[in-house]
């Protein structure tokens, strides 16, 4: 699948895989380091994000700027999906 | 060789109830298949103390005094950091497992202790007032005679040899185990997320395989000295059994492969990786849940979850119910108002049997529950209670 989600499809996603578990509330904004995401849930991540949107997500791209919140995300995948640079 | 107490095991609980039982003035004989005491936490390189402090607030708190306060005092002189650190709402006491069997060999060797290592148990059977418990040296046997037993040796072997009641949750429940790994040579390397990121790249490229996803670093407190974990699927090699030394063999070797995979690949394309190497290996895979004792009280996970406190609670068990029954990370669950329940005396004491008690990961509770009470911070301290309880039930 292909296509950009939004953030809040990135929150559904985050729930669904199991890779941080977010209050019932969680903000689009919000940090998900705080709520207990570690590197190793960034390589699950990682690989569900390219399983579900086709989005490749590099070492250069696996930054705290890129990974905090949902928002940001929504945006790395859709710079990523879709042959976008 | 004869004592008033024998203590089965060497890991964290044992070193706990041998040096307690000891200094209150009883003859203990302790028995380790290893070179050195410690368990998961020198043999295995797990070298996180967990379940030393309650969950949340601004500072450290500390859960149990006594032992577990003392040996964080000690591991805090020994690598010279300035406390524990907070990972989310959870206080952990970085330990360093040389530091650790050195801070072992002194306060057992101060405290008395007839230490056996290389000695593994293979039979415990009643005689007369006692029992007498056999194991295993070098191409031979030692007998040791006691009044009592202590069974910290994790995987409730004393439970299996007696015939007593014990548990052991279905093969695809098991906490997973991980294999820790010593590196050395990486000063100022690419670490964190970018490195994740790099793993994962090396796994698309098919260059890793699938289990080094399982797999993350994290400085050691020395120079240029990391740990690397990998938590083990146990899925891949068939069931996963820690008490078959068949499984633990094939997780082994599979360990080590992929730490050697990725450590190669890293030196290829990390930066500040390029002379990196794998410094040491673990004795052996870190086993997070084997088989409990099922003793006069069920520690549930339900209670757990609901601080519950009992009159007769010997420690608080503050660490959150830990799941990892997949190798994808764990799964945290914190008690109401991060409350820690107590843990009853009747989780040490074995039903209808006299003069033996457990400590350590194999205490009696449920699957759930041990997923809490697991952790070395809280084995201190059912240890220190077992010690306790041993060397008064003797007297």
């Amino acid at each position: 699948m292909n296509g950009a989600p939004t953030a809040e499809d990135v929150i559904g996603m985050l729930r669904e895989e199991g890779i941080v578990e977010l209050p019932a509330d969680f903000p689009v904004h919000g940090d998900l380091f705080a709520e207990g995401m570690d590197s190793m849930a960034v390589m699950q991540l990682i690989v569900v994000v390219e399983e579900r949107f086709g989005a490749v997500i590099g070492p250069e791209d696996a930054g705290r700027e890129n990974l905090a919140t949902p928002g940001d995300l929504a945006r790395l995948i859709a710079r990523k999906s879709g042959g976008a640079a | 060789m004869r004592a008033d107490i024998v203590v089965l095991g060497a890991g964290s609980a044992g070193i706990a109830a041998a040096v307690t039982a000891a200094r209150q003035g009883a003859r203990v004989v302790l028995l380790e298949r290893h070179g050195y005491a410690g368990g998961m936490g020198t043999a295995s390189l797990v070298h996180t103390f967990c379940g030393l402090y309650l969950t949340g607030g601004e500072a450290p708190v500390p859960a149990n005094p006594g032992f577990p306060a003392e040996m964080a005092e000690r591991m805090l002189r020994a690598t010279g950091a300035a406390g524990p650190v907070k990972m989310g709402r959870v206080w952990v006491l970085m330990q360093h497992p040389v530091e650790f069997v050195r801070i072992a060999d002194e306060l057992l060797k101060e405290s008395g202790v007839d230490v056996l290592f290389h000695a593994e148990v293979l039979s415990a059977e009643r005689e007369q007032e006692g029992w007498v418990v056999r194991a295993a040296c070098r191409g031979g046997t030692v007998a040791v005679r006691g009044k009592a037993l202590i069974d910290t040796s994790g995987d409730a072997v004393l439970a299996d040899m007696l015939g007593a009641p014990s548990a052991l949750a279905d093969s695809p429940r098991l906490q997973r185990p991980a294999y820790v790994f010593g590196v050395q040579g990486v000063a100022n390397g690419e670490s964190g997320l970018p490195l994740a990121g790099r793993i994962v790249d090396g796994v698309r490229r098919g260059l890793l395989p699938a289990g080094a996803l399982g797999l993350h670093f994290r400085a050691s407190g020395r120079a240029a000295e990391i740990f690397g974990t990998i938590d083990l699927s146990g899925a891949e090699e068939g069931d996963y059994d820690p008490l078959d030394a068949a499984c633990l063999t094939r997780l082994e070797q599979d360990g080590r492969a992929t730490a050697s995979r990725v450590i190669d690949f890293l030196k290829r394309e990390a930066p500040g990786w390029e002379v990196a190497y794998v410094s040491h290996w673990p004795v052996r895979a870190g086993v997070r849940e084997s088989r409990r004792w099922k003793g006069r009280h069920v520690l549930t996970g339900e209670e757990i979850l609901s601080g519950t406190r009992h009159p007769d609670d010997i420690a608080l068990a503050s660490w959150p119910l830990e799941l990892r029954e997949t190798n994808r990370g764990p799964k945290l669950r914190y008690p109401e108002g991060d409350r820690a329940a107590g843990i009853p005396l009747g989780c040490l004491m074995p039903e209808g049997l006299e003069g033996v008690f457990t400590a350590g990961r194999c205490i009696s509770c449920d699957h759930e529950a041990q997923a809490s009470i697991r952790v070395m911070g809280t084995c201190f301290a059912t240890g220190e209670a077992a010690g306790r309880s041993a060397a008064a039930y003797q007297e």
